[in-house]
């Protein structure tokens, strides 16, 4: 029973990050009808920088955290302007950009950062008893807070301010959302750089729990688009309840089935999501 | 207020506008009337910096606008209900409204123009929570023209008012348009429907095949014998 609760303690941790990362993926697509392939990419940069600021630079890892993650927010930025932005109009360019930037940084993170898995230190240390049932690790319930904090500032962000009110717009009629005063330009730009910068918030949060590999990042975009999928595109709820469902099932799967095929489940509930139900749980289903 | 000069604007490689030139002087409703595919909508959109036309000037309170992009625009003043009203469907009807107050200096008069938006449609108060795509096809186009007043524009442009309305809320509608005159709004109206546009404003324009074909007051229009026969069917 104890056992049991674990793993499904394991899968909501998990699952709360993978919401983080779907709705960067989300958001771009929603926006700019740009799917990022090197989403998984950006991921693994900021689990190496907050490494590196943390071990090789000596910041302490709390600040090495939002410090990677605005990093990934400025390449995000620096992404849009030069690569994205001329494919506007065209939803190819922009997928084989991506695509062919992945690979580019897959690389890149290689030559850099060697192959060798890095594990940026645990911000805390010990465990705690959890309602007398079982122990479960400080820094994977620190983890789980801080995911919270992100998905409750991004929900604010998007409801409530002007930038969050111009991203729907933008999404909904790119055009009209330009009639009534938005520099959609502008919007497209910072939108690209938040969707980059919560993978960068998914990747410092998970990073000290399970290390970044360069390779690790085809997985980590795989996941997303998962989420993604399963939520619903343009369902920021869906998002958070793909991403629970998916972490929930790999965890378990992993934990009674075999851990060998973890990354098997998701493909599961991608297929049959694709075949009884291809809008999503909450997205809208439209021709 | 608003001249246009000489355009011409092409949609991909068809030109659909020849060498147009009109005007709209503060306190006027002007009235462009055309078959489908005139090339009205286009003339909207070329005013409104969505295609910028290739030749010609367009000037807004003596202001070079035609190759600006359209939230500079917006910002100047001008304000537009677009054909088909494309409000935005998923948020809520005071969202849609706030949209509409986008361009910085309308957001600090918000909430006043809310309230002068609500006293001009008193139905969006009564709907201001529900999502703006549950709305009647009138409620609709209420919320359009709300959300284009909430810019508190010196221009409004407006494209096909009645297009979809039945005739009861098509009249409700232009009755506001008339308020809306009488609050000093200049008013560009685009439309089909030439009896009501014509009723409703000082000025008209013919536009055929993307050139003016015919302008002056609104009575000497509805006085042209072709006119009378082509678009008023009478």
């Amino acid at each position: 029973m104890s056992e049991l609760l674990m793993y499904l303690t394991n899968g909501i941790v998990i699952g709360v990050i993978n919401a983080i990362s779907a709705i960067g993926v989300s958001l771009i697509v929603g926006i700019m009808k740009v799917v990022n392939f090197a989403h998984g990419e950006l991921y693994i940069f900021a689990g190496y920088f907050s490494y590196h600021l943390s071990v090789s630079l000596g910041v302490p890892p709390l600040l090495a955290m939002p410090l990677s993650i605005f990093l990934i927010f400025l390449i995000g930025i620096g992404m849009e302007r030069t690569l994205i932005r001329p494919t506007y109009g065209d939803e190819m360019y922009s997928l084989i950009i991506t695509f062919v930037l992945s690979i580019v940084l897959q690389n890149a993170a290689l030559l850099i950062f060697g192959p060798y898995p890095q594990k940026p230190p645990n911000w805390v240390t010990g465990a705690m008893n959890i309602f007398g049932l079982y122990h479960y690790g400080n820094q994977r319930i620190l983890s789980f807070f801080i995911s919270i904090g992100v998905l409750l500032s991004i929900f604010y962000l998007i409801k409530r301010t002007w930038f969050g009110k111009s991203i729907r717009a933008i999404s909904q009629d790119r055009e009209m959302a330009a009639l009534v005063g938005v520099d959609h330009l502008k919007v497209n730009m910072l939108a690209f750089g938040l969707g980059a910068a919560l993978a960068g918030a998914a990747g410092v949060v998970l990073s000290p729990i399970f290390p970044v590999t360069p390779s690790g990042s085809s997985s980590v975009s795989l996941n997303a688009f998962i989420v993604v999928v399963l939520g619903g595109m343009g369902s920021l709820k869906g998002c958070v309840v793909g991403g629970l469902i998916l972490g929930i099932l790999e965890n378990l799967g992993a934990a009674y089935i075999s851990t060998m095929y973890r990354h098997i489940f998701g493909f599961i509930i991608l297929i049959l999501v694709l075949v009884f139900r291809p809008w999503g749980l909450f997205g809208q289903k439209t021709q | 207020m608003l001249e246009v000069n000489g355009i011409d604007t092409f949609r991909g490689e068809a030109q659909i506008l020849w060498n147009l030139t009109m005007k709209v002087e503060r306190g006027e409703v002007v009235t462009v009337l055309g078959a489908n595919g005139a090339g009205k909508t286009t003339l909207m959109e070329s005013i409104l910096g969505v295609h910028h036309p290739k030749k010609g000037s367009i000037h807004f309170l003596g202001e070079e606008i035609a190759f600006q992009p359209s939230f500079h625009i917006i910002k100047k003043g001008v304000s537009c209900v677009p054909e088909g009203r494309r409000i935005f469907k998923d948020m809520t009807v005071y969202e849609n409204l706030e949209m509409g107050a986008y361009p910085q200096k309308a957001r600090s008069f918000l909430r006043e123009t809310v309230e002068w938006v609500y006293s001009l449609f008193p139905i969006l108060e009564t709907r201001k929570e529900q999502i703006a795509g549950t709305l009647s096809g009138g409620e609709q186009q209420m919320l359009s023209i709300g959300r284009a007043l909430m810019s508190k524009p010196m221009l409004l442009l407006i494209d096909e008012l009645s297009l979809g309305l039945s005739p009861k809320i098509t009249k409700e509608i232009y009755a506001t348009v008339r308020k809306l005159h009488k609050e000093g709004v200049t008013i560009l109206l685009i439309e089909q429907n030439a009896t009501l546009a014509l009723r409703h404003s000082h000025r008209g324009y013919i536009l055929e095949t993307g050139r003016i074909t015919l302008q002056g007051t609104s009575q000497e229009i509805m006085g042209n014998e072709h006119i009378r026969k082509a678009y008023l069917g009478m």
